[in-house]
């Protein structure tokens, strides 16, 4: 059985950064309740160009809540009502009839919009390249089991590799802070034999990246967990905190 | 030394020094607090109490010092923070919603830490920077009872109390995000202690509200029944 609602969408429309941008008001109908919030969105964007208008800018890319492209604010939550779920993963089976949906950008000075609800997530690249990465020796692939981890080191280390980069954390907190994104980026290398040898400057060099790039300060208020699809837990953040104030103050 | 300068620079680090003034300002309260609860033992004990404070001078300025100092890099550096904060979100969302992890003491912080200010500066003109044996120390029977009678007289009047009261409970907000926060921010944090840490957060908090706010209350009622 097919399950149609129609809906009244408010979104954030922006030509370019520098353009002030506002908010138009959209009538979509007809809306299969098994698609994705990005179907319902591309039936809405088939709409505009046949009627000659511009279509909505969004971020997308898999599609299947893995890359971290896609993302925006829906009625107030980042990647909307679902915990733990990617826009891209959202289904409109969510939404009742006629519910007013309202969609916006992520809002930080760390994430300029670029167009409607595109925004450059560039910072966060710039943090990654300030230090998250590890020196190894290429060539052939090594034993896989020749590196002992202990067992809760890979199981925290996995967790926090699970980060996508999508920048809910950032959309979501208070204060615009990426406190979530870059203790994520630092323990998944920091947990691991591979991450030691520079352990110290990565901590220092990313969190200071990430203040050069406009974010916030935390205050420890953990939006940002909720609102991760990867269900990231902050206490990746006590562990940046831990690990930047001991590389700070050992000699 | 350019390692520290850019420790004190960092988010992180900023947050820390407020994190370990905020745990200074705590074992302030807690101390201070032991002192005021001398009041139930009566004026001798109080008042004796005070003179043994105040006979510490002028070592003692060393310290008060200390504690001002403490007070103002608390205070400043939060005030940048939360300054930083606001500039870091250029626009505004039309629509946020709270997935309810914040706790209302830790929205309020930047009001509850505000009360506290103006608190502090008030308590000093009230309680400190005052005539202790003029007219304000005497009581009901004529006699002047020192600083256990300015403290008596200024809670037998119900606004004085509840404006005191209401700061009380500023603090309480205040502490219960502060305690649990300071051990994230510090790094401490695991499924197990996390979660006792902040009942440990709550129930400090509770406790020394409702201890300040007794003497007030004790007052009142003592001074209304008689
Ligand atoms: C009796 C006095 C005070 C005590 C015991 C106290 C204690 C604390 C503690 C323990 C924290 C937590 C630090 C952390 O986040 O790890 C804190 C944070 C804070 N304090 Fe205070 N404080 C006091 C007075 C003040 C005053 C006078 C102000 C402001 C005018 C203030 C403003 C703040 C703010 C805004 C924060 C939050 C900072 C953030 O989360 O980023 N506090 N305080
Ligand atoms: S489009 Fe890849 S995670 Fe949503």
């Amino acid at each position: 059985m097919k399950n149609t609602i129609e809906l009244t969408l408010k979104v954030w429309r922006q030509k370019i950064s520098e353009d002030k941008g506002k908010f138009e008001t959209y009538e979509v109908k007809d809306i299969d309740t098994s698609m994705s919030f990005l179907e319902m969105l591309d039936v809405l964007n088939e709409k505009l160009t046949l009627e000659g208008d511009e279509p909505i800018a969004f971020d997308h890319d898999c599609r299947e809540g893995v890359c971290g492209m896609c993302g925006a604010i829906v009625n107030g939550e980042a990647h909307g009502p679902q915990k733990a779920t990617t826009l891209c993963q959202l289904h409109m089976r969510k939404f009742k009839n006629k519910d007013t949906v309202v969609i916006e950008p992520w809002r930080a000075k760390g994430f300029p919009v670029i167009k409607d609800l595109v925004v450059d997530r560039g910072s966060f690249d710039r943090i990654i390249a300030a230090g998250g990465y590890i020196s190894v020796k290429t060539g052939s692939a090594p034993e896989a089991n020749n590196q002992p981890i202990k067992h809760e080191n890979a199981e925290l280390a996995f967790d926090a590799a699970a980060c996508i980069g999508c920048g809910a954390c950032v959309a979501a907190c208070p204060n615009a802070s990426a406190m979530l994104f870059t203790s994520a980026k630092i323990s998944h290398l920091n947990l691991l034999p591979q991450g030691q040898l520079e352990a110290k400057e990565r901590v220092v060099q990313m969190v200071e990246k990430m203040d050069e790039e406009g974010f916030g300060n935390c205050s420890n208020e953990y939006e940002c967990e909720a609102a991760c699809p990867k269900e990231i837990s902050v206490s990746n953040i006590a562990r940046m905190n831990r690990e930047y104030r001991d590389a700070k103050f050992s000699v | 030394m350019s390692n520290l300068l850019s420790y004190f620079k960092s988010s992180i680090g900023k947050k820390q020094i407020v994190a370990v003034t905020g745990l200074m300002l705590i074992l302030f309260i807690v101390g201070h607090l032991a002192g005021n609860l001398i009041f139930y033992l009566g004026p001798e004990a109080f008042n004796k109490y005070a003179k043994k404070l105040s006979d510490l001078r002028p070592g003692f300025y060393v310290v008060e010092f200390g504690l001002l100092v403490v007070f103002v890099v608390h205070m400043t550096l939060t005030a940048s923070i939360v300054l930083e904060n606001i500039k870091s979100r250029t626009v505004n969302y039309n629509v946020k919603k709270s997935s309810n992890q914040r706790s209302l003491s830790t929205r309020l912080m930047p009001f509850t830490g505000t009360i506290l200010i103006a608190f502090v500066v008030w308590h000093l003109l009230d309680f400190t920077f005052t005539d202790k044996h003029g007219d304000a120390s005497v009581l009901q029977d004529g006699m002047s009872y020192g600083l256990y009678g300015v403290v008596y007289n200024a809670f037998t009047d119900p606004i004085h109390s509840g404006l005191y009261i209401i700061a009380m409970f500023s603090l309480g907000f205040h502490l219960n995000h502060g305690i649990q926060s300071f051990a994230q921010t510090f790094g401490f944090s695991s499924p197990t202690y996390t979660p006792l840490i902040k009942n440990i957060s709550q129930w400090t908090a509770i406790v020394i509200t409702l201890s300040f706010s007794s003497i007030p209350v004790y007052v009142l009622i003592q001074f209304l029944s008689s």
